[in-house]
Order: C-alpha cells, then sequence, then structure tokens
C-alpha cells in the first residue's frame, strides 16, 4: 500500500541529513531524502563551516589541536555529564570527514578560531572572496549534489510526520505529507531523523526549556525547525534526553542597524543588570555563550552594556578591541549614521542619553546605582578592576555624553538535543536498547554540550551534523545489507 | 518553429519565446531573479544571462527571442564571473543575517547564493536603514530585504491590473516598492490578493498568515478549509459575481445537499476564517451560499453521479441533515437505502430546533424531497432504532448512526422541576408542533444559539419578558455576533458571567429565579474554574424558566442497550477518522458522535462516513462530483475605488416589532439579498484562490541535471 519504496529515509536534507544521504548511498543503500522546505542545507546555508580536529590545515598552519585534548576539554566542560563514546567517534572521525568532503568538491580556507580564546577547529568553507556568512551553503550544494549523482531520490517540500515500525517493532515506514498536503507512506528499512531541532517552536522551548520566546529568550527561528524529528523519535519510543537552547548572547534589536552598532555595543566595555550593577569579567562577552548564561542568570534576564562617545570615537580613529569571526572588520566609522537610522525609524534596541541619569531612568535601573557603579568602574580604569579583575586594555572609562546601551538576552541558534542515540547514532529507548532501523543525527540528536554550548570549540553543531549523519548513514546502510 | 542550440543541445522552440523559458520548459536551468513565468520579462537582475554566438556581450535570456539558428551558452567563465558580479551587488544591499527572516529555507534570493556563491567581503554592506511596516492589514513590508526584482510591481500593475505598487525612491534616493507617497495599502485601492507576497523571491513582502506548520493552500484560502465540507467559497462566489448564480449553487451543491437551508442558518465558519476581516469584516458568504440557492435552476441534477445499484443496504439511524446527508450519497452511489427516523418527520433538529421563522419549512421540505428522490431510498419516520447492531443481522450491509442530542438537560438546582420550568429540546419541538406556551415572564438559562432560539419562541408565544443568563461572559457567549444581536433587538435582557444557585417557587410553580456573579475564570487540571461572587445575589421574576445548558441524545445510559459503545454518557465512542464504531459496518456522525456542534460539521462528518461504508460495501468511496461548469478566473481583477472601505452588506431583516408580533404572517425573519446586494457582497470578496493559479518558482534544486 505504500507509494513509494526504499531502503533507508533521511528525514530533512541540512547538513546532517544531506552527509547521511550521501554517505549510505555511497555504501550502497538506496535513499529517499525528504524536506520540507523549498531548499536543503537547513540552518546550515547560515553557517561557515565544520569543526574537525586533526586536519592537515591545522598541521599546516602548525596548529597543535589533538583529540585528546579536546575530548578532555569537552569532558571536563560538561562535567562528564554527555556520552563519551559518541563524542570520541564523532572528533575521531572529523579530519576524515574534511577530506571527504573535499573529495566532492568543498574547499577549505583554513582552520579557524572564533574568537581570541577559542581553538582553532573551525574549517571555513572555502568562497571566492573571504570569510563570510553563508559559506557552508555552498557546502550543502556539493553534498546535494553528490547526493544526485549517487542517485538519492529528494522529494523536496515534503515533511516527516511518523516512524512506521511492523510488528516485531523494526522501522518499515515513513509516513509523510507532500507538497500538496496529501499523506504519502514511504515503505523503508531504515529512517534517519535529521529535523534540526526546536527553534522555531516556542510552545515546545517553553515546555521543555522553560524559557519564553520573545520575552527572555531571542533565538534563531529558521521556519519550519519545530521538533517533528524529536517528536517523530519519542513517539517511535526513543528515550527523551533533555533538549537545550544552543546558547547565544542577542543584543536586542541592533541587528538591523549599521553592523557598527552591534559591533562597538559587543565590546568588552561596561556591563551591567538591572540593579546597576556588574556581573563579569567583560572580556568573556567573546564567548557569546557565557554572556548568554550570565544573562539567564540576571533579573528579567538581561544585562546592558553600555559605552560613551569618547570610547565610540575612539573605535571610529583606531578600530575595535576584539573582532571575532563573524565580525572581523574592525572599522565602525559609520556608527553615528547608525544611530540616526535608529532615530529614524524607532528602533527600540539602541538607548542613547546624555547624561548617566538619564541613561538609567531608559533602562530601569536606579540613577544613584548606575551612577555609582560607573564612578567606580571609572576608578578602576585609572588603576585597577579590583570588582572582576578584567585586564587593563579593555579597561575604558565613561565620561562623555552621549551614552549608548543594548540590551542583551538569551539567545541562541535553536534547540541541540532531545532524542538518545549511541556512538552509532542508533536511537535507543529507556533500557538503552536500540530501536532497529531508527537512527538519528544533528541537532535532534546532540546532546553534547550538556547545558552550554562549547564556542571553545567552534564548528561544533554543524561538525557534529556532518559527522553525525555520516555514522548514521553508514551504520543504517550495514543494517539493511544484515536485514537481507 | 526555430531550432536554438543550448549548450550544445539543439531545441526546437516557437519562434520569439524568450530563451530562458525555451531552456527551463526543456530542463536546462539557468538562474534568474527578476524573471517570473507570469510575468513580462524584466532584465534586471542580470542572473541569467548568457554567452551568444556572433555577439559580443553576454545578454540577458530573458528579454532574447528565439530565432533559428541561434546558438547560446550558458555557463562560459565570463558569464560565470558577471553573474557573481551581479550577485554581489545585489547583497552589498540586503542584510547578511538570514537567520531572522521567515522565507529562511523557501527564499529564491537564498537558494541563488547557494548555487552561484556565497558573496561577502569585496563590497561594503550598506544598510537601508527602513522600518518594517507592519501597518498594513495581510501583508507585512520589509524593504530592507528587497533586491527591486520588480516582480510585485509587475504583478500588481500587469497580472491583476490593480496599480497599488509602485517604485518610490526615498531622499537618499534609495529605491524601494510601495504605494504611491507611502500610502496604507488600504487607503490605495489594494484589492489584497496578495499576488505581491506570491511572486516576492526574498523576505521582503510577507503573507501575515504564511506559517511552515500549515498547508499553503489552507493559509492562502481559510475559507474553504474552515468549512467543515470544504465548499469552495471563492469559487462559487466568483460565479454570482460573473451572474451565473445557479452555477454558484451548483458549486456548493458538490459537498452538499442543503445548500438552501445552509444559507438560512450556517453557522458559518468560513466567515471566522474570511481574510476579509482583517480589513474590515469578512465577507458575508452565508447570506450568499442563500441568494445563489435562491436562483437554483436545477441544471446540476443532470450532471449529479448516480452509479448502478449494488444489491446493498444501508440502515440509517436518525433522519436528521447527517443522516440525510448519508442517505443522499448512499443512493447515488448505488445502494439501497432505509431510513429510521423517530420522529413524524424527517429534518432533525432542522425541523425540530430551528425555529420556523429561521429557517422557512417549504424549504427545508423541498431540499429533503431533492434528497429522496436522488436513488433507492426508503423511510421509515415514527421508527425508533433501539438496537442497532440488530440492524446487521436483520439484512443491512452496514449501518449509518446520526441520531442527533435531542435531549435537554435540567442542571440539578433546588427548584428545577417545579411547574413552569421546560427544557430547551422539548420546549423547541412543542413550538415547532404548535403545542408550546410560556408565561409573561420568561428566564432562558444559557447562552448559545439555541437558548437565542428559545428566547425569540418565547417572545413570539406572548411572553412580556425575556431574561437570558448564563455563565459566559458577553464576548465569550457561545451564541454567533449576529443571532445575539436580534435576540436582543426584540427585547432579550443578557444577564452574563452569572450562575443560578436556585429556581424559586410558590405552591409548586415556578417564581423566580436566583442568579449570582461569577468572577475569575481559570483553568486548574484541565477544568474551567470560577469564584462565585458573595453578596452579588439577584432575582429574575419568572413564571416560566427554560433550561437551555447543552442536550445529550436520547441514547439510554445503558450501553448494552444500543448495542455500540458509549463515551461521556450516553455518546456514541468514535473509533476511528470516519465515524467508524465499536462494531464493525457501522458507522457513526453528527451531534451524537461529536458533541452538540452545528449542522454544517454534521454533514461533514456524514460525508466521510459514507465513504468509508462505500469502500467497505466493495465501492471506491468517491463521492466527489462536479456539477457546476468549468469556471474562468480572470486574473486581471482591476482596480474597485475604495475597496477596503466597502463594508459588509446587510441583509433584509424584518424590523423587531413586526417580526415579533406577526411572525405568522411576514414569513422569514432575514430576507438575505436581493441581487444588488448580493452583488455588491460578492465584489468584496478577495479571491484568495486567484493566488494559488500563479507560477511556482522553478530554482536550481528542481534540475538535476544542472546540479
Amino acid at each position: 500500500m505504500a507509494d513509494f519504496e526504499t531502503q533507508i529515509v533521511v528525514i530533512a536534507g541540512g547538513p546532517a541529513g544531506l552527509s547521511a544521504a550521501v554517505q549510505a548511498a555511497e555504501d550502497g543503500a538506496d535513499v529517499i531524502l525528504i524536506e520540507k522546505n523549498a531548499a536543503v542545507g537547513g540552518a546550515a546555508n547560515m553557517g561557515m563551516g565544520p569543526l574537525a580536529i586533526g586536519t592537515k590545515y591545522q598541521q599546516r598552519q602548525m596548529i597543535d589541536v589533538t583529540v585528546e585534548k579536546c575530548l578532555k576539554l569537552f569532558m571536563e566542560y560538561t562535567h562528564y555529564n554527555i556520552d563519551g563514546r559518541l563524542v570520541k567517534r564523532y572528533f575521531d572521525q572529523s579530519a576524515e570527514t574534511i577530506e571527504w568532503l573535499e573529495d566532492m568538491g568543498v574547499e577549505f580556507e583554513g582552520a579557524f578560531k572564533y574568537f581570541t580564546k577559542s581553538e582553532a577547529t573551525w574549517h571555513i568553507v572555502k568562497t571566492d572572496q573571504g570569510i563570510g556568512p553563508r559559506a557552508a551553503s555552498f557546502m550543502n550544494k556539493a553534498l546535494f549534489a553528490r547526493a544526485q549523482e549517487l542517485g538519492v531520490e529528494f522529494m523536496l517540500e515534503t515533511a516527516g510526520k511518523k516512524i512506521l515500525k511492523d510488528d516485531e517493532g523494526k522501522v518499515c515506514g515513513v509516513l509523510a505529507v507532500d507538497k500538496d498536503g496529501k499523506e504519502i507512506t514511504i515503505a523503508c528499512k531504515a529512517a534517519i531523523i535529521c529535523c534540526g531541532g526546536a527553534g522555531a517552536n516556542p510552545e515546545f522551548i517553553k515546555e521543555e526549556t522553560g524559557f519564553t520566546f520573545g520575552k527572555d529568550l531571542f533565538n534563531f527561528a529558521i521556519p519550519g525547525n519545530v521538533g517533528d524529528g524529536i517528536k517523530m523519535a519519542w513517539e517511535a519510543g526513543a528515550a527523551k534526553l533533555p533538549v537545550r537552547i544552543e546558547q547565544a548572547a542577542n543584543f536586542e534589536g541592533i541587528d538591523e542597524l549599521p553592523t557598527a552598532v552591534p559591533n562597538v555595543l559587543t565590546q568588552p566595555n561596561l556591563l551591567v543588570n538591572k540593579f546597576g550593577k556588574r556581573v563579569m569579567d567583560e572580556e568573556q562577552m567573546q564567548n557569546t555563550t557565557f554572556l548568554g548564561n550570565a544573562c539567564a542568570h540576571q533579573k528579567d534576564r538581561v544585562l546592558f552594556s553600555i559605552v560613551d562617545t569618547s570610547i565610540v570615537k575612539d573605535y571610529i580613529r583606531n578600530g575595535v578591541d576584539e573582532i571575532c569571526l563573524v565580525r572581523m572588520n574592525p572599522d565602525v566609522s559609520d556608527f553615528f549614521e547608525g544611530v540616526e537610522i535608529a532615530e529614524k525609524t524607532g528602533n527600540k534596541g539602541l538607548f542613547k542619553a546624555d547624561t548617566i541619569e538619564e541613561l538609567a531612568e531608559k533602562l530601569g535601573i536606579d540613577p544613584e546605582a548606575l551612577q555609582e557603579t560607573v564612578d567606580d568602574y571609572n576608578d578602576y580604569c585609572d588603576g585597577y578592576d579590583e570588582e572582576f579583575f578584567k585586564r587593563k586594555k579593555y579597561l575604558r572609562p565613561l565620561t562623555k555624553g552621549p551614552y549608548y546601551a543594548a540590551a542583551i538576552r538569551p539567545g541562541g541558534y535553536g534547540t541541540v538535543g532531545g532524542i538518545r542515540i549511541n556512538e552509532n547514532c542508533e536511537c535507543c529507548d529507556d533500557d538503552f536498547m536500540p530501536i532497529p532501523g531508527l537512527y538519528a543525527a544533528g541537532a535532534d540528536a546532540c546532546n553534547l554540550y550538556d547545558d552550554s554550548y562549547i564556542f571553545l570549540l567552534p564548528g561544533n553543531s554543524m561538525g557534529f551534523a556532518v559527522n553525525s549523519g555520516r555514522i548514521a548513514g553508514m551504520e543504517a546502510a550495514e543494517y539493511i545489507e544484515d536485514e537481507d | 518553429m526555430a531550432v536554438i542550440t543550448i549548450d550544445g543541445r539543439k531545441l526546437e522552440v516557437p519562434d520569439g519565446k524568450n530563451v530562458l523559458e525555451c531552456a527551463l520548459d526543456a530542463g536546462i536551468y539557468i538562474p534568474h531573479l527578476c524573471h517570473h513565468k507570469d510575468l513580462a520579462p524584466l532584465g534586471s537582475c542580470r542572473m541569467c544571462i548568457v554567452e551568444v554566438e556572433g555577439e559580443e556581450k553576454p545578454v540577458p535570456s530573458c528579454k532574447l527571442q528565439a530565432k533559428d539558428g541561434l546558438v547560446i551558452e550558458t555557463q562560459t567563465e565570463e558569464v560565470k564571473r558577471l553573474r557573481m558580479l551581479a550577485l554581489e551587488l545585489l547583497l552589498a544591499g540586503h542584510p547578511e543575517d538570514c537567520s531572522t527572516c521567515p522565507k529562511y529555507g523557501n527564499c529564491e534570493l537564498q537558494m541563488l547564493i547557494q548555487y552561484i556563491g556565497p558573496k561577502t567581503g569585496r563590497l561594503k554592506y550598506r544598510t537601508k536603514g527602513f522600518a518594517v511596516n507592519e501597518e498594513n492589514p495581510l501583508l507585512l513590508h520589509d524593504m530592507n530585504r528587497c533586491i527591486l526584482c520588480g516582480r510585485c510591481v509587475r504583478a500588481c500593475n500587469d497580472l491583476r491590473g490593480v496599480h497599488v505598487l509602485q517604485y518610490n525612491k526615498r531622499e537618499d534616493l534609495e529605491v524601494y516598492t510601495g504605494a504611491l507617497h507611502n500610502k496604507l495599502l488600504t487607503d490605495a485601492n489594494c484589492r489584497f490578493c496578495q499576488a505581491c507576497a506570491e511572486v516576492c523571491p526574498t523576505g521582503t513582502i510577507r503573507d501575515k498568515l504564511a506559517s511552515s506548520e500549515v498547508r499553503k493552500e489552507d493559509y492562502v484560502v481559510p475559507c474553504r478549509v474552515g468549512c467543515p465540507a470544504h465548499i469552495d467559497v471563492p469559487r462559487y462566489i466568483r460565479f454570482i459575481n460573473q451572474g451565473d448564480y445557479a452555477s454558484a449553487n451548483a458549486t456548493v451543491r458538490e459537498k452538499v445537499p442543503f445548500p438552501h437551508c445552509l444559507g438560512y442558518i450556517c453557522v458559518h465558519n468560513c466567515e471566522t476564517e474570511c481574510k476579509h476581516q482583517y480589513l474590515n469584516e469578512p465577507v458575508s458568504i452565508r447570506n450568499l451560499k442563500r441568494f445563489a440557492a435562491e436562483h437554483d435552476d436545477g441544471a446540476w441534477k443532470a450532471k449529479a453521479f448516480h452509479k448502478p445499484a449494488t444489491g446493498k443496504k444501508i440502515a440509517v439511524v436518525g433522519g436528521g441533515p447527517a443522516g440525510l446527508t448519508a442517505a443522499y450519497f448512499g443512493a447515488k452511489l448505488g445502494h439501497s437505502v432505509t431510513i429510521f427516523e423517530g420522529a413524524e418527520k424527517l429534518g432533525g433538529q432542522l425541523r425540530y430546533g430551528i425555529p420556523s421563522y429561521r429557517l422557512p419549512r417549504e424549504v427545508l421540505d423541498q431540499e429533503i424531497a431533492d434528497i429522496l428522490e436522488a436513488g433507492d431510498i426508503t423511510v421509515k419516520t415514527g421508527t425508533k432504532v433501539e438496537h442497532v447492531p440488530t440492524l446487521l443481522k436483520e439484512g443491512f450491509d452496514a449501518v449509518f448512526v446520526a441520531v442527533g442530542t435531542h435531549q435537554g438537560a435540567r442542571l440539578p438546582l433546588p427548584g428545577n422541576d417545579l411547574e413552569g420550568v421546560q427544557v430547551n429540546t422539548d420546549f423547541l419541538r412543542a413550538f415547532e408542533e404548535g403545542t408550546a406556551t410560556v408565561g409573561e415572564k420568561v428566564v432562558i438559562l444559557g447562552g448559545g444559539n439555541v437558548a437565542i432560539d428559545c428566547a425569540g419562541a418565547a417572545f413570539r408565544l406572548g411572553a412580556k419578558t425575556v431574561d437570558m443568563a448564563c455563565l459566559e461572559a458577553y464576548d465569550a457567549m457561545t451564541a454567533t455576533d449576529e443571532e445575539r444581536a436580534w435576540a436582543v433587538e426584540e427585547g432579550v435582557v443578557l444577564h452574563n458571567s452569572k450562575t443560578f444557585p436556585q429556581i424559586l417557587g410558590e405552591n409548586g410553580h415556578v417564581t423566580g429565579v436566583e442568579i449570582k456573579s461569577v468572577g475569575n475564570f481559570r483553568k486548574e487540571n484541565g477544568r474551567m474554574m470560577f469564584d462565585v461572587l458573595d453578596g452579588t445575589e439577584e432575582i429574575l421574576p419568572a413564571d416560566t424558566v427554560i433550561f437551555a445548558t447543552g442536550q445529550r441524545p436520547t441514547i439510554p445510559m445503558d450501553p448494552e442497550a444500543f448495542g455500540l459503545e458509549l463515551t461521556h454518557g450516553n455518546y456514541v465512542a468514535g473509533k476511528g477518522p470516519n465515524g467508524e464504531t465499536s462494531v464493525e459496518g457501522i458507522w457513526a456522525a453528527g451531534d451524537s458522535l461529536t458533541g452538540t456542534t452545528s449542522v454544517i460539521k454534521g454533514i461533514a462528518g456524514a460525508r466521510d462516513a459514507i465513504s468509508a461504508i462505500d469502500i467497505y460495501l466493495g465501492g471506491d468511496g468517491n463521492i466527489d462530483e462536479s456539477l457546476a461548469p468549468e469556471q474562468k478566473k480572470d486574473p486581471y481583477i482591476g482596480i474597485i475605488d475604495g475597496f477596503a472601505q466597502i463594508p459588509r452588506t446587510e441583509p433584509n431583516v424584518v424590523p423587531a416589532p413586526e417580526r415579533v408580533t406577526d411572525w405568522k404572517t411576514c414569513g422569514p425573519m432575514d430576507n438575505g439579498f436581493d441581487e444588488k446586494k448580493a452583488k455588491c457582497e460578492a465584489e468584496r470578496c478577495l479571491q484568495c484562490d486567484l493566488r494559488l493559479c500563479i507560477s511556482a518558482p522553478r530554482t536550481w534544486g528542481d534540475f538535476s541535471k544542472e546540479a
């Protein structure tokens, strides 16, 4: 009665699904890939490249980064609260994956850090001109082309709805809805769930994480990422692991302004909470996960970054203190144009005030408390930050109005985790037993970070997506061979 | 015909056809952005450039006309370099961060970046700094994301002839699209056809109702999916607009055998969904349906399907709208149908629940007569089926149960059995049969449409005052606004957010109802809870009290007696999507399955069930029919001055005192639309369905050879 028949159905075509499809097809399986959107690539079309450890690029760039070092860092960072075997397999495979991608025509710029304190694990996909957002969409294109070459059948605008199992509890099909809204069934022996989490599903996020989208959480919401995969796996008997937000900090409402504005306000200057108090060494603001966590810990889950006119002018003349790979350009010469645009368009993210008192009122902080913090901070700038020990070079006093501020709240790239898998990317039930024929990869099954995303090893989410996709693809191909 | 060569492939194509279309139709992908199949070529984006043999410079293929011997190359290094440059220029003015854009994953620009290559770095990114305009109904404009492909302008002007969108220039020479002088679309004669949002390749002009989790057809044309029977609303409204009223009615008839009755009394979920409500008020769809039914010419009868006799027998238990629908389609499918109806006449709630001043009985009788002549249908009225599965033993091959909810409930409060206390179902039935009586001071307990009908009937029987008390706040009442307004016009006094602790009486006869205010509504463990506010007691004097607080099936509570598994007391327990029951061969639909809902929902349930029954009996279950002729949809809808401000057309309703005092002689209280009103109202339709006729974009993913 099935409308289509194949050996493996890959549900969704982001980097995890594309990698799974290519790998399974390379291993000889017949594959159908269904994708809810009209285009493949998923959230990774915005991204820049995957993590890899021990690659020739790192060797050439004389970067000392090994699986041993990264695994140790990972385990300690997560307090051993994760599946070490899965992380090990992922890391072990990561270098070879870079070559696997190169074989299908993907080129890389090299291995990069995200910010100064991170490791250079980020393998950024080469474009014709420089490093920048969307680079990984090229990788997705190559994976797509390779999959088509291998005979993978793509069904776009088709969403997976349910995993079908036979009497023995083995996967026997996938129920989906095609672009005309018609229900279709695809008979198969194995299914690989790669739906990219639930970043665009506020109810699901509220239920699973306690955050309220649009109030104390401002994450990316890639349309269609509503937890289809997680729900399908749970329904099919996979055990539930915590769903987390892939944390980052969100500078509220200033993204649409010229990049000079967010670029200035993300610099390590004065950061205060609703009580007007500092909470951390602002140098750590570069680690957007840490900053997001710090926000989440405050009253109203908000912090404010504050600069004065003299800091802005110095940045305009000499460039900003810190750059990161997504904000490479130290030039902020159009900051004041940005302020004008903000005023003209009624932007609510950027605060401007002539005095500290006025600013405090706009931010909802007690003016006296903020003034006291600014006075203390300015004293530290003349000497030593005895409160949070920020390094001298980042200590810039706030003395000259107008002052500018932005609110920072928890944000994120979407959700990670939810489905229990083992190191073979098999979905497992509460007894840790694999559900025959059911696999998951990418964000739906990415419980690698425990509660906080590891920005110290950049490229992690895409790296896990591609590598877990490959693992799922090869394991599924082997499984169906055994079944036949 | 001309023979042209694209990348070494010879193609035979019509002379003069644009070369981009020739290539795409032949499965050869040439990247493009401003080009759209339904719009005149513009040639501005430079993505579709190709090299032509014998010409010095690459030219846009969308502007190139096929002629014999034309030889072009689509992928030379020079072409690729120029395409890349064009993309770079576009992206210098387009926000870098896609992750906050709702078009992500369906954006043609994003797909093009994936195809041509992601461009960053060389050119300085220019922030346009437009405020996102969310002030317009249905459409959102984010001109920061605009790449000036001009598709929206061409769609609005050339395809639709509405002439709202044009190119505007800001003081700093930044070009954007919008209405003249940045007027609100409602003030610029916009027809809200949304063709602009449909053709926009990026997230610039967006449909506010779009959702990745809803079928496109459903958020684009919500009235059609909102109707439980999925009547093709825009189609029949267009027939009315075209003056072809009979075809409009035939369109409704394709889904339901009660178009005329529904035109009087349907709860019109279609109007609840109608997108016109975001402009001012929904289109008066129900009245248009009624107008069409009044102009039926019967021509649909000749087109209706009638399958040969199957020799199978179906028993229909309950002759209300659901049962009659099942009988109608069952007979048309070739089965022999017997309807068992407990009452004296067919019609169920249409006859015994809805008063005749709202639904004239000749209308109901005519539609029932049309149904009964559809095929082999035997009617047994005054025949109550006690035990349903017995019918299977008596020779019926399948049974359909829809016995409705004809048993009103007296709430368990002191005084509920005093003389003068009645219940909704018995009262309305007696009203139909001419035996109902009320005193001078009537209190109705309840706030739904049935309560409204009880109130109206009470006035018509001579009540001097009618008070209506219900738990719901004014805006939470389940009665429709229109029916509630009519009741208030007739003199009903509403008492909202009240509980009624007791009915008072003297010498065994009711004298009044005590009511108390309630507040602090909340949900606890899934149950609705509220507090009774002390010190708010009030007595409503009454000599008649009518309970209109819900109704149940007349099925005995003992499941053995009826022979089907029951739920929530005595409702038939549903076991599948099509009204399957606990017994194989027996299906159910309507209020006795779903709880008291609406006529249209009962009809929709009956359609699903009869289709399943037909498959069970060996048929194909197909009850689709095409009764109306093919429709000409003119996409060029043109300008209507002040379109968004045209008010909803109100029907001709007999004024309040007369319609009560002369109810026996003045005919139905609501006289619907005359032709002028119908035409005027039909013209208000946004024709949302036209948008579904616009060609889908063709992106590189569709052309596997090129990938």
